[in-house]
């Protein structure tokens, strides 16, 4: 059996039969109260800030829900767990993490003293409750459906809806915080200011990172059964223990002043602190997709039928830029039907891959294998129809180059354009 | 290959899984009301040196009154910012020092939003000039927060807005509202740093 991957089985147990299940809900409801109670108080005082903070924040959760949802392109999770690991993030670790980080927040100021608590509190109350908070709502998934998590990427995307939930719920707590500040009554300037600096600068870097980081050790302890579990046990608390020191880190007082206040030098700040993280979380997603990858497109090696897959397909389906490579090739040669109907036959695929995963380890499944093969040839049958039988990538374009460069220096620009606006220029 | 069953997914403890969700809300229930009744628990008051200047933040200092606690929960020293929280037995004595651009007036207007922007909040008589003994011009007035009263004072100085919040019940606040009255008139820019 391949390390990188454990093959669940496919809705084995009914969740409800659980009584795991029920104590997660019970937890959800409970946060899902005390977080209601809150919004009612905020829209009672300021309710036009409040809907425009919700509405601009939800906004702003799509391209990360999309782009998270998206890391696990061969084996995706199923939504009614990401909606679930999402809501734990939102409801239940913030509604622990605001009185628990205040808390810890006065115990430096009283066991310490309040210098430390105003200079450090929040680099170390925060991290400390809040990414154990989020870093239980993996283990609750693993609780109620282990049969989901098989791989690490399965940790690392559960983690991040977790992180991506509380990080727009405290988004919102901040942004009203800011209305309150200003002292201005019902006005939206403070939640615009608040969504440019902490969903536009910060987001990137912000719970989503953290939680990401976390759930990458949960995955492994679960899944990766060829080690001793004093070593996975090691491996997640490093994990958890990387996820608080980038939060801390980015919380921390580090280069507030020494740099200055110029648009340079808050995004140097931005980079030199959340780009340790980041790169981190990017070379564990490629690792952790790579080792997933490599284990699905072998299983689908063993089908030796070029109308399920064909050699240059497998290739293809192994890497998310060769995945992106065959359908630009497909759009450039047959079209945008051709693009949309390459992207469907991965996905069918890639469901295949997974059967056949699962049928190698209950023998109960063939049927379900014979489905996904049937959708999969329906799409090929599309495909061959558009002139553009086989998904796989043409020659690099250099078009796509100069839009990727072109792409970032935009974001550059933008990025730039927001920090002087701030004050930063 | 062999058969994977459900229970083989993993070698945790896979029997426990209720016991171990039971743990997981036990976790989250020490975080949520284990630090705070910790935190109740930690005696928060600090003996403060009477008579003498007490630096807030940014360069500004207050005498506190006599008899005066430093609260160190409310109280978070910074080289641009920072609050201070005194008790006088049940009265809150804050004070909230951070940059500012605008006039006395606009930092007037902004600590009475700020105050009725608080649920039960009510700003009640009339605001009436105040000045301190280090030259500090503001203005000051009153409000009640459901069964308790308070006095606020606002200052603006070199580019910092100085916010005083007085809370506590009627007859507690009679006690002592002469030292922090005289208290408040001490507030200070240090202008040496």
């Amino acid at each position: 059996m391949s390390e990188a991957v454990v093959p669940g089985v496919s809705r084995s147990a009914a969740l409800t039969r659980q009584p795991a299940f029920w104590v997660v809900i019970t937890l959800l409801a409970v946060g899902a109260v005390r977080m209601s109670q809150i919004a009612a108080l905020f829209l009672k005082s300021y309710p036009l800030a409040t809907v425009t903070a919700i509405g601009m924040f939800a906004l702003l959760a799509v391209p990360f829900w999309l782009f998270v949802s998206e890391l696990d392109f061969l084996e995706r999770e199923p939504a009614g767990l990401r909606v679930l690991a999402f809501a734990w993030g939102g409801l239940v670790a913030t509604s622990v993490s605001i009185p628990g980080s205040t808390a810890l927040d006065n115990l430096i100021a009283k066991l310490a003293s309040p210098d430390l608590a105003a200079e450090w509190g929040a680099a170390l109350a925060g991290p400390t409750v809040e990414e154990t908070a989020k870093t239980l709502g993996v283990v609750a998934i693993v609780l109620i459906a282990r049969a989901q998590v098989n791989s690490v990427l399965d940790g690392i995307v559960y983690g991040a809806l977790v992180g991506l939930g509380f990080q727009i719920v405290e988004d919102v707590v901040f942004a009203i915080g800011a209305v309150q500040l200003a002292g201005q009554g019902d006005q939206v300037q403070p939640v615009i200011t608040t969504f440019l600096v902490r969903g536009f600068l910060a987001g990137v870097w912000s719970h989503t990172l953290f939680g990401a980081l976390a759930g990458a050790g949960i995955g492994y302890l679960v899944v990766r059964r060829d080690r001793g579990r004093g070593h996975r046990v090691g491996v997640a608390a490093l994990a958890l223990l990387a996820a608080w020191a980038s939060h801390s880190l980015w919380n921390s007082p580090l280069f507030r002043e020494s740099l200055g206040d110029g648009a340079p030098a808050l995004l140097a700040v931005l980079l030199f602190k959340g780009m340790p993280p980041l790169l981190l979380v990017l070379y564990l997603v490629h690792r952790a997709h790579d080792r997933e990858a490599a284990y699905y497109v072998s299983v689908l090696a063993t089908v030796r039928d070029p109308q399920l897959i064909t050699e240059g397909e497998l290739r293809a389906l192994g890497s998310g830029s060769r995945r992106g490579a065959a359908r630009r090739h497909a759009a450039a040669s047959a079209g945008r039907r051709a693009r949309a109907a390459v992207r469907r036959l991965q996905r069918a695929q890639a469901a295949l891959a997974v059967e056949l995963s699962r049928a190698t380890a209950d023998p109960a499944l063939p049927a379900r294998v014979e489905v996904r093969a049937g959708e999969v040839r329906s799409h090929r049958a599309v495909l061959a129809a558009l002139g553009h039988p086989e998904a796989v990538e043409g020659a690099r374009s250099w078009r796509h180059t100069a839009s990727t460069v072109g792409t970032a220096v935009v974001a550059v620009a933008v990025v730039w354009v927001v920090l002087s606006a701030l004050g930063g220029g | 290959m062999g058969r994977v069953t459900r229970r083989q997914l993993t070698d945790l403890p896979g029997i426990l899984s209720l016991p171990a969700a039971l743990t997981l809300a036990s976790i989250l229930a020490a975080l949520a009301f284990g630090l705070p009744a910790l935190d109740r628990a930690v005696p928060a008051g600090r003996p403060v040196a009477s008579g003498l200047p007490y630096p807030v933040a940014a360069g500004v200092t207050v005498v506190p009154p006599p008899g005066a606690d430093l609260d160190v929960t409310g109280t978070r020293p910074g080289d641009d910012r920072g609050t201070v929280l005194f008790r006088l037995g049940p009265v809150r004595y804050a004070i909230e020092v951070e940059p500012f651009d605008g006039d006395l007036t606009a930092a007037a207007v902004r600590l009475r939003q700020r105050l009725t922007g608080i649920s039960g909040h009510r700003v009640s008589g009339t605001q009436l000039a105040v000045s301190t003994a280090g030259g500090l011009a503001g203005v000051q007035g009153g409000y009640t927060a459901g069964d308790r009263d308070g006095r606020y004072a606002v200052f603006v100085a070199h580019g910092l807005i100085i916010e005083v919040m007085v809370t506590g019940d009627d007859v507690d606040l009679e006690h002592v509202l002469p030292a922090i009255d005289a208290s408040t008139r001490t507030l200070r820019y240090e202008t040496e740093r």
